[in-house]
């Protein structure tokens, strides 16, 4: 193979990647800060790759607009969610334990839900559009070419995924989110308000799967059933990176993207769901705090 | 205990007379009743006690499901159900042995991928190796056989839970669910009762599948280890109360009703319905239907 195929393949590669990043932080932002381990995710983010492509086809509203109204109205989804279920879910749970089984159980609901009221509203057929296809050429490297709208994907994915890990190294709020993740006694002794932040950061992580699914329909079609593949692939990456590890997501995701690449290019691609639920389980089961977590 | 016994015995009475009176439909919907009680009652009996989510049933049911498509031509439908358990319990054993040490959300998340990569495997190995998609069954036994060994399965099931509840290997499935490292400390074996247990459930649940793949005659990996009826079978056993004897069964009716009714009319409207319930019953009624009824037993039962 030579240097420019291996370069292609390996940019495709964390192309994806970049995506499947943005994906994992919003999901690994509610595991580590509630224990809610979102199975619906992918779901939220289907919600924004759909209203994308309505605004897209019905108004004629370019996909970059689309990017901050698909944060706004998935957030204002998660709060309502928050408030509905969460809220009163940490209310009646004696412990911990309980806490995480029985959000794992209100996530599947809300994935049954939202993916038929999708299917039922829009139909299960592919859709999509077309937006900035014509491929880019990429400087120095004579003949590797890329679409120009893959090449922003990555671009926005990667700035929006460093974005929330400076507000949380950067910032008070930050600052905040962090303590609550180290240890929810200690900080709310401190005085961070758990009421507050909670739903905030619930609505923040679904307002991310938001924008990763306005991303993704600039380039992929769309089905009211992509979003379950997302949410699996979206757990692998934190069980790589480590649950509740945000750096850890952010290096999963690419090598998660690198890894089926050139897995998919050296085997076939019917392999692919089997090559990353092997990575998964094996992971999993070999360490289970995440590759990138140092023993304490 | 001996009331527990009298509905049981009253409840088969009735379950073996409806095939002589009842219509097709009728039959089909006790026969999806059946399953679903089967599932949910022999999933309570290791997960409801020890409070371990598997979200793996759909693995064992297809196993279970491929295991008969595969040796049916060649052996009594009754061997073939038979091997269907051995097969899904040997497989959770190797299962079991890997994840069962892992709690909690690691837990279901593993026994949920697990699940998956069976599925994907069976399917390539089907489109590469035996060059086909799925599988057409061409020695079928009569609805009636069919329907009386799920009857025959749920009835055993139900039995097991009944026996199993009493018994020492029972009582120490308990109290893993209450407390591990207690039940550790007391001298109870937790890892080769975990296993077991696993297996048992397994068992129950790939004797089922390999009962229902003969009453779908075309089979393939999509339908038989489609992850819904593993989804189905925690929902049924967490609504009707997954501490509880009773409480799975009835939630077995409801839901099989809701399901023939609602399902071929609006199927997403009936997916939603279920989701719903979920959340509802997640939220406002975490014991299951079963802690609605006489609260001075709650003491009891815990």
């Amino acid at each position: 193979m030579s240097f420019q195929a291996w370069f292609e393949l390996i940019a495709s590669g964390l192309i994806t990647g970049g995506i499947y990043a943005l994906i994992a932080l919003g999901l690994n932002l509610q595991y580590g800060l509630m224990r809610v381990l979102n199975i619906a995710h992918g779901e939220f983010l289907m919600l924004g790759a759909f209203l994308t492509w309505a605004a897209q086809t019905a108004w004629g509203v370019s996909p970059l607009l689309m990017i901050p109204l698909s944060f706004g109205v998935l957030m204002a989804v998660g709060l309502l969610v928050h408030r509905l279920t969460f809220r009163r879910l940490t209310r009646t749970s004696p412990n911990l334990d309980v806490f995480e089984a029985r959000g794992l159980m209100v996530s599947f609901g809300l994935m049954f839900l939202v993916q038929n009221f999708a299917q039922m509203l829009w139909g299960g057929e592919l859709r999509g559009y077309d937006y900035l296809t014509a491929p880019v050429a990429v400087p120095g490297m004579a003949g590797a070419q890329f679409a120009a709208n893959k090449l922003l994907l990555f671009a926005l994915a990667l700035l929006f995924s460093g974005a929330l890990m400076l507000v949380l190294q950067r910032t008070l709020l930050g600052k905040g989110v962090r303590a609550l993740m180290q240890s929810p006694t200690g900080a709310r002794l401190v005085g961070i308000d758990t009421e507050r932040l909670h739903p905030l950061m619930f609505g923040v992580g679904l307002g991310l799967s938001g924008v990763a699914g306005c991303l993704l329909s600039m380039s992929y079609t769309i089905s009211p059933a992509m979003g379950e593949p997302y949410t699996v692939t979206a757990l692998i990456v934190i069980t790589l990176g480590g649950l509740g590890s945000m750096a850890g997501a952010l290096a999963g995701g690419l090598a998660l993207g690198v890894v089926e690449a050139i897995g998919m290019h050296f085997t076939n691609p019917s392999l692919k769901s089997l090559l990353s639920y092997g990575v998964f389980i094996a992971v999993l089961l070999w360490k289970p705090n995440g590759l990138f977590t140092r023993t304490r | 205990m001996k009331r527990d016994w009298l509905i049981l015995i009253a409840l088969t009475g009735w379950a073996l007379a409806l095939p002589h009176y009842g219509s097709d439909f009728a039959v089909s919907l006790a026969l999806s009743c059946l399953m679903y009680a089967a599932l949910a009652s022999s999933w309570s009996l290791f997960c409801g006690a020890t409070r371990y989510l598997s979200l793996a049933t759909s693995a064992f049911f297809g196993i279970g499901a491929y295991t008969s498509a595969l040796s049916l031509e060649h052996v009594p439908f009754a061997v073939a159900i038979a091997l269907g358990a051995g097969v899904a319990a040997l497989v959770a054993l190797v299962m079991g042995a890997a994840v069962l040490h892992l709690r909690g959300t690691y837990f279901a998340v593993l026994t949920f991928g697990m699940t998956e990569l069976i599925r994907h495997a069976i399917s390539y190995w089907e489109k590469k190796v035996s060059g086909t998609v799925g599988r057409v069954l061409t020695v079928v036994p009569e609805r009636d056989t069919v329907y009386l060994a799920v009857l025959a399965l749920a009835v055993l099931a139900l039995a097991t839970a009944i026996v199993v509840r009493r018994s020492r290997f029972g009582l120490a499935l308990a109290g893993i669910g209450a407390d591990e490292q207690r039940a550790q400390t007391l001298g109870v074996d937790t890892r080769r009762v975990k296993t077991a247990g696993f297996a048992l459930t397994a068992a129950f649940a790939g004797a089922v599948g390999a009962a229902m793949s003969v009453r779908w005659t075309y089979i393939d990996p999509v339908t038989v280890f489609n992850p819904f009826i593993g989804f189905q079978t925690v929902l049924i056993a967490l609504i009707g109360g997954a501490a509880t004897l009773w409480g799975p069964v009835v939630a077995a009716l409801v839901f099989s009703l809701l399901a023939e009714t609602l399902r071929l009319q609006l199927p997403q409207l009936y997916m939603m319905a279920l989701g719903l319930l979920l959340i509802l019953c997640v939220l406002y009624l975490p014991g299951g239907l079963a802690s609605l009824r006489l609260p001075r037993r709650r003491g009891a039962a815990r």
